[in-house]
């Protein structure tokens, strides 16, 4: 997969100046990663959603192989999300009313990569795995972060978006959960594109850019 | 391992079951009176068909003339090309024949068998429009045997006569057997034949002769070419078509009102059914609409699952296709509870002694197409509204 984001200014933010990533151009290839560095309410969500094809407030085009993702339909969009692109967003959107393992299975079942032990095993490695038969709501947020990691990674992928994704694991767990999302990224020989506030201590090796 | 609705279906519920259980009950009667009003439609036309006179091969045979009325009386009442080209415009009449007459005088006796000498009207129609078409039923000029074809309403009006006038009765065996002598007379001549009737009509009540020997008499005897009209058979498929009766009488052509008499009944039974149908249909709408509702409020009540659904990747398709799908088994109960209550009317109806076992104690293909296009027609039209309600939660 090759992904090209080609002048792209968000409708809402007036100055974009010094950012490395608004009104550039830079484009990805399978299997590199890219670590987007941004504090808090400069755009980073927005830019996730942005190349996911949630939200098209903006100017500029984002292509995945080609194709502008902003003038995808409905059912297109969704064939790239069960099979092409995965995600894990910032605010995790979980199903509240289903245990961890209804919410993982749900997403594993419309494109399996892993059978259903993967689960277990995957909830094991990040410690959760007596959390399974728990509903979601019930759970604390950094056990929620981790199922919808787990979540995210059923499915089979070229690109994987991750939003703050360890924003309130410990240091611990954060390195679990990363180890787990590169071991996965590797089968896969998939892209990577997480954004954070700070470069985080294990991805110093990694490309960042400045949003 | 393919992906199944139930697995998603806890995320799709309606905390509110009124309007579902109302849509149910309102469907299954809206449903029952829908197909009721099918069944006794092709009730209706099965069992004026049972009525309809000389009816052959799906078709009946009707014998029109014209009506004679005090302004006509007296005058040529012959049919004319131009009422030949009028029937034959006509797309509820599939075909026409003309009957010609004799333009001679035929005068017949049957020697000794039956004491009698009668003068005679003789008609010719096209072979293909008789319902008896015995082998020998043809004539060529020099051929001094003629065979006739007599109506069965004439020999029953004759077997009920005979006595009284001291004649013996006669069985439709046994008249074939009798030789008739037909004197056969006009302006240029005389000549004389031996008749026998071959076979009996129940359809055209004349005396029928081969086509070839009226033609020869007309000319040859009564020097008559013009083949004149005296009355027109008309193959219908059904003669007690309303529409059909309507032109008869507007162009004052006139056939046995006895025959049809049907058709004004069914007229009226197919409107008071038809009104029962649009009743039905009404209340088929009504009820879909409130199942609309309903499925509207679930998607609403669930629309924070749904758009999450979508927003992992859900196909918004699959979903519309799969949540009103998920309704299907409950069409299909609906459906099958309205077929048992119609089938159980149906076969009442069929053992009913007025009927005269005419009816089919099962239902008609009429409603179980209809029963079928209406739940095709529900899934898509669910479907489609399914699918538009999800994508404006994209």
């Amino acid at each position: 997969m090759e992904l090209t984001i080609n002048n792209v200014h968000p409708q809402y933010i007036a100055d974009t100046g010094h950012s490395e990533i608004w009104g550039r151009t830079l484009s990805m290839m399978s299997p590199h990663h890219l670590h987007v560095i941004a504090p808090s309410g400069s755009g980073k969500t927005s830019f996730i959603h942005f190349v996911y094809g949630v939200r098209t407030d903006y100017s500029g085009t984002i292509l995945i192989d080609g194709k502008d993702i902003s003038k995808m339909g409905f059912e297109e969009k969704a064939l790239l999300r069960q099979k092409r692109i995965s995600i894990i967003f910032q605010d995790l959107k979980l199903f509240p009313g289903q245990t961890a393992l209804e919410n993982i299975e749900i997403k594993r079942k419309l494109s399996p990569f892993h059978d259903r032990d993967t689960i277990t095993r995957m909830a094991t490695q990040l410690g959760i795995a007596d959390k399974l038969s728990q509903k979601t709501v019930t759970c604390s947020y950094g056990e929620q972060q981790r199922i919808a990691i787990i979540r995210a990674l059923m499915q089979p992928f070229e690109l994987l978006l991750l939003d703050e994704p360890f924003s309130h694991l410990d240091e611990d767990n954060r390195m679990k959960a990363m180890e787990l999302i590169y071991e996965e990224c590797e089968k896969r020989k998939a892209m990577m594109l997480l954004a954070d506030l700070k470069k985080l201590s294990f991805l110093e090796s990694e490309k960042s850019l400045r949003l | 391992m393919a992906l199944k609705y139930n697995d998603i279906k806890p995320l799709l519920r309606s905390e509110r079951h009124s309007s579902k259980w109302v849509g149910i009950i309102g469907l299954t009667i809206g449903l029952v009176l829908l197909l009721l009003a099918v069944q006794m439609f092709t009730n209706i036309q099965s069992l004026l068909r049972e009525e309809a006179p000389k009816q052959s091969r799906g078709f009946d045979y009707l014998s029109v003339s014209k009506s004679i009325t005090n302004d006509n009386m007296g005058k040529d009442n012959s049919f004319t090309p131009n009422d030949l080209a009028l029937l034959n415009q006509e797309h509820k009449i599939t075909q026409v024949a003309p009957v010609y007459s004799n333009q001679f005088r035929a005068m017949a006796t049957a020697g000794d068998v039956l004491p009698f000498s009668t003068d005679l009207f003789l008609e010719s129609v096209n072979s293909a429009f008789l319902d008896t078409l015995p082998t020998n039923f043809d004539w060529h000029p020099g051929q001094s045997e003629v065979p006739i074809i007599f109506s069965s309403d004439f020999l029953e009006m004759y077997n009920v006569f005979a006595p009284s006038q001291g004649l013996p009765q006669v069985s439709a065996k046994t008249i074939s057997s009798i030789n008739i002598f037909l004197q056969c007379s006009g302006v240029r001549g005389t000549q004389n034949f031996k008749a026998s009737i071959v076979g009996l009509s129940d359809r055209i009540n004349s005396i029928l002769v081969p086509e070839n020997f009226l033609k020869w008499g007309n000319t040859q005897l009564a020097g008559d070419t013009s083949a004149r009209i005296s009355r027109i058979i008309i193959k219908v498929k059904d003669a007690n078509d309303p529409k059909l009766l309507h032109f008869l009488d507007e162009n004052n052509y006139h056939i046995n009102k006895d025959k049809v008499r049907f058709g004004r009944i069914k007229g009226v039974l197919q409107s008071t059914v038809g009104a029962l149908g649009v009743f039905g249909l009404l209340v088929v709408l009504l009820a879909l609409i409130l199942f609309a509702f309903y499925l509207q409020l679930t998607i609403s009540n669930s629309r924070d699952n749904i758009h999450l659904l979508l927003l992992i990747g859900y196909s918004p398709g699959w979903l519309a296709k799969s949540f009103t799908f998920s309704y299907f088994p409950l069409y299909v109960t609906i459906t099958f509870i309205s077929l048992i209550i119609v089938s159980v009317i149906q076969f009442m109806l069929s053992t009913m002694e007025f009927t005269h076992t005419a009816l089919s104690p099962f239902l008609s293909a009429p409603a179980w197409i209809t029963v079928g296009v209406l739940i095709i027609l529900i899934l898509y039209l669910n479907t489609r509204m399914v699918r538009k309600e999800i994508l404006k939660l994209t």
